[in-house]
């Protein structure tokens, strides 16, 4: 096994490990962010689902960095996400400056957040598209074809672990999944919030205690996040904290 | 806008427009009951209280909504405490007599064979259920429980608006429907419940409540709020460098210096990563 492999390997391992009974979908969606970072050697991933309307909302991230949720939030008119999801095939674009003409807005606003290249597997469910892993690299440079092979895998997964939880015997059961999941994501966005007033802290340090909270405790981050924005839990900023901005989620190891 | 989202919208300004009445919540109800050739009744749920129906498309189906309150037994009473849809569409199954083991018969014996519970709300703000019902045991189409989504979407705009005491325009309301999904508006929904000590139900009708009043789109309010250039802390203050109106959100918060105007709590540190120059402190190490 090269490193390359055991690490994919231990990824793969560690996200089957994830798909236990009663999981936390939006925990889970995190961790494969994660990973995918690590296995792309990317600087941030999201993964966008699709909602009822058609547009893809981002439910989980590697990082919760602004510029990462403002850059998913474009691509409801276009980006590499949205052709991902339209296509049902992956994305591949090495030189983001090559692409102002595919992408006149989505191509000018990553290149300002400091990207260079992007890409985007499709999550897959039969001929259906359910929504889409957006790759972010601060470097210019294309993926070679295993590396591609592995973000499709990882996309795979990710659509697996949504469904995993019921047989696929009734199609709308996917429809109930991709909801589940995109209001978690509305109220982990609403606890966030909250904390970042009563804390008087920014939205960023609100996430990074909200998921330390969850964590510690071991307790599933959206059922944290819905007993905050309903006012029944108070968290209160990590001990640990020193002041001035918090560094993100740092990827799992 | 997305097609179908625009034919479900619609089919709700057209009924009203046949009515010769304002968009109200229950054309959203029998529009939805139209499209899918079901039954359908709305139930509400008042601060804590049990839902109750507010408004049925027929006898069987207000009774149904009632019984389900009743018995606190139910797809609606489950959709209502669960996250997202609850799908029955064959109450005749083991499964169905097995969580239901009281309101599946009573339904069934009422000549309704499937019943559809889909929550009325967006994240924590709960308004309600959305809950159809139907003679034939038959299953939902990904495409038609889209469409029943994008219904139970417009039944919380309109119910939002109603509860706030706002009669926006026809345009207005369409137009507010599709800048609801952005990140900050959940975000700034949080923030102002704990500025005005509500709800987040009710906090996001303050925040639909100030976009109309000012006219702003509500996306561009919420991004304000987040950027702590408008608060609703004691009352509504806006402050002086969003008065302008025609700014895109990039561009607001260019005077990121500036002291934010507001008495009790001064935020401690602001690092939304809002403003272009916090770019740097944001870039991950590798």
């Amino acid at each position: 096994m090269s490193p390359s492999d055991r690490l994919a390997w231990r990824a793969f391992v560690k996200v089957a490990d994830t798909l236990v009974a009663d999981f936390d979908i939006i925990e889970f969606l995190n961790t494969v962010a994660e990973y995918g970072v690590e296995l792309l050697g990317v600087s941030a991933c999201g993964i966008l689902l699709a909602e009822p309307a058609g547009s893809l909302d981002l439910v989980a991230a590697s990082t919760e960095q602004a510029r990462v949720l403002e850059l998913s939030q474009l691509q409801n008119a276009e980006g590499p996400c949205l052709d991902a999801y339209r296509t049902l095939t992956p994305v591949i674009c090495p030189d983001l400056a090559a692409e102002t003409g595919r992408w006149p807005t989505f191509a000018p606003a990553a290149l300002a957040a400091g990207f260079a290249a992007v890409h985007a597997m499709p999550m897959r469910l039969r001929q259906q598209a359910v929504g889409a892993l957006n790759f972010f690299s601060a470097e210019a440079g294309p993926l070679n074809a295993e590396t591609t092979e592995l973000g499709q895998a990882l996309a795979d997964v990710a659509t697996i672990g949504i469904l995993h939880e019921r047989a696929i015997r009734r199609h709308e059961v996917v429809t109930e999944q991709l909801q589940v999941a995109l209001n978690s994501r509305i109220v982990i966005e609403q606890a966030k919030g909250v904390l970042a007033e009563r804390l008087q802290v920014g939205i960023d340090t609100a996430f990074t205690a909200l998921r330390g909270y969850a964590r510690d405790r071991n307790l599933k981050l959206a059922e944290v996040a819905r007993a905050v924005a309903v006012g029944d839990l108070d968290i209160p900023l990590p001990a640990d904290w020193a002041g001035p901005p918090l560094p993100g989620p740092s990827p799992a190891g | 806008m997305p097609a179908r989202a625009a034919g479900v919208w619609l089919s709700i300004t057209a009924l009203a427009r046949r009515e010769g009445a304002a968009v109200a919540v229950r054309h959203v109800v029998i529009a939805c009951a139209e499209a899918l050739g079901a039954g359908a009744a709305l139930s509400v749920a008042a601060d804590h209280r049990p839902y109750e129906p507010l408004f049925a498309t027929d006898g069987r189906s207000d009774e149904l909504a009632e019984l389900q309150t009743t018995l606190g037994e139910g797809p609606a009473i489950d959709a209502g405490q669960g996250n997202g849809p609850v799908l029955a569409p064959d109450l005749a199954l083991p499964e169905a007599q097995v969580r239901w083991p009281e309101f599946a018969p009573m339904a069934l014996a009422r000549g309704v064979a499937g019943v559809f519970a889909i929550p009325v709300g967006s994240g924590a703000a709960r308004l309600g259920v959305l809950c159809l019902y139907q003679e034939q045991p038959r299953a939902l189409g990904r495409d038609q429980l889209d469409t029943v989504l994008l219904y139970a979407d417009a039944a919380m705009i309109l119910a939002l608006d109603d509860r706030g005491g706002m009669a926006p325009s026809t345009a207005d309301l369409v137009g507010s429907a599709f800048s609801e999904r952005r990140a900050e508006v959940h975000q700034a929904t949080g923030m102002i419940s704990v500025q005005l000590g509500i709800s987040v139900t009710d906090a996001l009708v303050t925040l639909r409540a100030h976009a109309y009043a000012q006219a702003q789109p509500i996306s561009q309010v919420a991004a304000d709020v987040v950027g702590r250039r408008l608060s609703f802390a004691g009352q509504f203050t806006t402050f002086p460098q969003t008065a302008a109106r025609g700014q895109t959100g990039a561009e607001t918060n260019g005077n990121g210096s500036a002291s934010p105007p507001r008495g009790p709590a001064p935020p401690r540190q602001q690092d939304q990563g809002q403003d272009p120059e916090d770019k740097d402190e944001e870039m991950e190490g590798e």
